[in-house]
């Protein structure tokens, strides 16, 4: 899902990396104060990981194929913040490196498969391990992740309806109606990988709806 | 309540980190060439055509290295690349950030202590 150039108009691009800039900065930030010296390697891993799952595209119907993004992934493992930098990171080296999405729509990209993946995909995750209380954690993890990718489409689709490609209504229908299935793929790869890398977490969670994964003692194995 | 974390399990992110070389040096080159979701929907909508690059100095543009006859191996080797510089460029930056952090540079004490004992 990853928007060329010239598929956005000028006000539309030239807003959306203002406020993508503003978004990395603000995660930068935030960040900062979240990140663990020893998650260093970690999270170097998973956005090595994001890069390559990003390469498989996978065939879902009529001659389409759709690939995993990574936002509800990276933010279920290490919090919104530091997952908004992840898939930042990954996007600017694709259009970087490879040409993969453009230049000038690289906040638009960052926006919509980084800022609204992560943050649409660990907010259904952390509201549903409250409601539920840490049960059904898989299946959880793939309607986080399937509304992750959701989400992401309809952010896209917004931005092309505001470039005047098409109209709004047509735009979410098409874009929703592709990304419903390629969620799937996303849902799977993520249930897989967060159920591998997670553990139950024995420390007391911490006070304010500060995320449990934070603040943890490290164990070596 | 439940709740989860990352674990620290050293054999887990070993053997994710061979999922992820994996990935990228020997599936990649297996990937579906089909249009993804938004540009089969640029497509049947008329607007693939707008598509352009501003990135003229991309240093392996569409993932194949042209100097590379066999597909598999230049796909591939540019999964390795890639990988490499993703994992470089966040390990630079997440411990810039958490250099910068303030207060979290006692990490580097115990190291100075070994050193001092090592050579001892």
């Amino acid at each position: 899902m990853h928007i060329p150039d010239g598929f956005l108009d000028a006000k539309t691009w030239i807003s959306t990396t203002i406020i993508g800039a503003g978004a990395v900065s603000y995660s930068l930030r935030k960040s900062k104060l979240s990140l663990e010296p020893n998650k260093i390697p970690m999270v170097a891993l998973i956005g090595a990981f994001v890069f390559a799952a990003q390469m498989i595209n996978f065939p879902i119907a009529g001659a389409t194929s759709g690939h995993f993004l990574g936002g509800a992934m990276t933010s279920i493992l290490f919090g919104p913040w530091i997952g908004t930098i992840v898939m930042a990171a990954v996007l600017l080296v694709q259009a970087i490196v490879f040409q993969d999405g453009g230049i000038t729509v690289l906040g638009a990209n960052i926006l919509c498969t980084g800022f609204i993946g992560c943050f649409t995909g660990n907010g259904i995750y952390m509201l549903g391990i409250k409601l539920l209380k840490g049960r059904g954690r898989a299946a959880l993890t793939f309607i986080a992740s399937w509304m992750s990718i959701v989400a992401a489409a309809s952010g896209v689709a917004l931005l092309l309806a505001l470039s005047g490609t098409f109209e709004l209504a047509t735009a979410i229908q098409a874009m929703v109606g592709w990304h419903m299935l390629i969620g799937i793929g996303e849902g799977v790869i993520t249930m897989l990988v967060t159920g591998y890398l997670m553990e139950r977490s024995t420390a007391i969670p911490a006070r304010g709806g500060q995320a449990a994964y934070e603040n943890v003692p490290r164990h070596r194995a | 309540m439940r709740t989860f974390r990352v674990t620290a399990h050293r054999t887990k992110w070993i053997v994710m980190a061979v999922i992820t070389i994996a990935t990228a040096a020997v599936l990649s080159p297996w990937a579906s060439s089909h249009p993804d979701g938004l540009e089969r929907v640029a497509e049947d909508h008329g607007f693939l055509h707008q598509a352009t690059a501003w990135n003229k100095l991309a240093l392996i543009p569409g993932y194949e290295l042209s100097s590379i006859k066999w597909t598999a191996a230049s796909v591939g080797l540019t999964g390795l690349i890639g990988i490499a510089v993703m994992a470089g460029a966040l390990w630079g930056l997440t411990r810039l950030l958490t250099r910068s952090g303030g207060g979290r540079n006692e990490q580097s004490a115990p190291d100075g202590i070994k050193l001092k004992h090592d050579n001892g």
